[in-house]
């Protein structure tokens, strides 16, 4: 199985580093991410964003990763070209401006959140996050193991849509929805089990005494 | 060594009425040899026997259990003991990096980040994969990721190490590496393979054909049984 390398890039994976940013504390990072994110979608100013955009950008250089910036315009495009056209249409050149200007800078500043994050330390911030919830019965360290393996997931998981498709192709059968579907499905339940069975083997993610389910064979 | 104990431990098809075979017939046994190959034709039982013994399948009759800890009763103590590395890494290696998914294993033990990393190196450095750790696992070689992940199971120092087939996706090279590894551990170690070689290297050898053992003895006795059974050569 292939990783899908688009997936990969928008979520971003860790690229180590010693700059500023990447020795920052993950809490500040979460934090400005939060409050830029908020203001540039709540108060839907032109001047906001652009400020918002610039800050974006000057964060990535100073993390030595510029270069990287760019990607997930790369990657979003189709989609915030149709968004732009769907709002340019409804409600004016404006709108479709702030909506797409607001989604491209919230992905590239929360991408350089994670860009710039070991994933231990972010296990270890969700985790954080997760605690004041114990006294209602959550278990911080399933939370943040969840959250994990869901972002290790989503590449995995598009790779194999994009094998599928191929397979599909080699056979005549790009038109088929079947042929599209039904495998990608097959394949994301085996890899769910694969994972739930590598994390009970190894013990991770369990409480003190759990049984296993039968017809795990 | 740690001492494992099946008694009349059977395990049947999901949703059988008891129209089908058994996937292992009951089977009463103990593990207590410091390493133990199990062989047999694919379909034979070999990962089913693996797998009921760090309690990932619960027998359908009889007990399993880990040095008096039941399987059924206490699974997550004897996974704390046992430790299993599976054929493919790709579905046991859980994060992006090896270093990541040995500090993973390591969450529970310690606590600390700092020192949780320097574990890690500790023992990622002892399989001579430290230049390795921060390799995405899709960029790592089918025998590096083999290896990674082993190291991932052996960071919690589990007392038996059970591995299904692990040298199946490795070349020449890496098998030796993985026998030198596998020779080397102080665990109690569990593997099944179609390696003979490798089967060689055991105290003890596990035959296994149609869900039951059908010969438990010395390396070359054992190998020469499953020979017989598989090639109809004696």
């Amino acid at each position: 199985m292939r990783r899908s390398a688009g997936a990969g890039d928008l979520l971003g994976a860790y690229r180590p580093g010693t700059s500023s940013m990447h020795a920052a504390p993950l809490g500040l990072k979460a934090g400005v991410l939060v409050v830029l994110s908020v203001a540039v979608l709540a108060l839907r100013s032109p001047v906001l964003l652009a400020l918002a955009a610039v800050l974006v950008l000057t964060a990535y250089a100073a993390a030595g990763l510029l270069r990287e910036s760019w990607v997930p315009l790369r990657l979003m495009w189709p989609v915030l070209v149709l968004l732009g056209v769907f709002q340019w249409w409804a409600s004016g050149v404006e709108a479709a401006v702030m909506v797409t200007g607001n989604i491209a800078v919230c992905v590239t500043a929360a991408r350089l959140l994670t860009l710039t994050t070991a994933p231990q330390e972010l296990l270890d911030g969700l985790v954080s996050l997760a605690r004041p919830l114990r006294p209602l019965g959550a278990d911080p360290e399933r939370f943040g193991l969840t959250l994990a393996l869901m972002l290790r997931s989503i590449p995995f998981l598009l790779g194999s849509a994009r094998d599928v498709r191929e397979s599909a192709m080699a056979r005549g059968l790009e038109r088929n929805p079947r042929a599209l579907t039904v495998p990608v499905v097959i394949r994301a339940v085996a890899y769910a089990r694969q994972t739930g069975d590598a994390l009970a083997a190894r013990g991770i993610g369990e409480r003190s005494e759990t049984k296993v389910a039968k017809g795990n064979r | 060594m740690p001492s494992i104990l099946l008694q009349d431990a059977s395990v049947l098809p999901a949703g059988d009425g008891g129209t089908h075979a058994p996937i292992l017939h009951p089977l009463s046994l103990e593990l207590d040899t410091a390493r133990t190959a199990v062989v047999g034709a694919n379909g034979s039982g070999k990962s089913t026997l693996l797998k009921l013994l760090n309690g990932l399948v619960l027998p359908d009759t009889g007990t399993v259990s880990v040095d008096g800890l039941d399987t059924a009763r206490h699974g997550a103590a004897v996974r704390r003991r046992v430790g299993f590395v599976f054929t493919d890494p790709l579905s046991q290696l859980v994060m992006p990096t090896g270093r990541d998914d040995v500090e993973l294993s390591l969450r529970a033990s310690v606590r600390n980040r700092v020192q949780r990393r320097a574990a890690a190196e500790a023992r990622l450095e002892a399989l001579g994969l430290l230049e390795l750790a921060d390799r995405s696992i899709y960029d790592l070689s089918g025998g590096e990721r083999q290896l990674m992940a082993l190291a991932s199971v052996l960071a919690v120092e589990p007392a038996v190490l059970v591995a299904d087939e692990p040298s199946t996706l490795l070349d020449l090279r890496n098998t030796a590496w993985l026998r030198r590894i596998f020779a080397s551990l102080p665990q109690q170690v569990i593997y099944t393979t179609h390696d003979l070689d490798f089967a060689a290297d055991a105290d003890r050898v596990l035959v296994m054909d149609g869900g039951a053992v059908v010969f438990d003895g010395g390396p070359r006795e054992g190998i020469a049984a499953y020979r017989a059974l598989a090639l109809g050569v004696g």
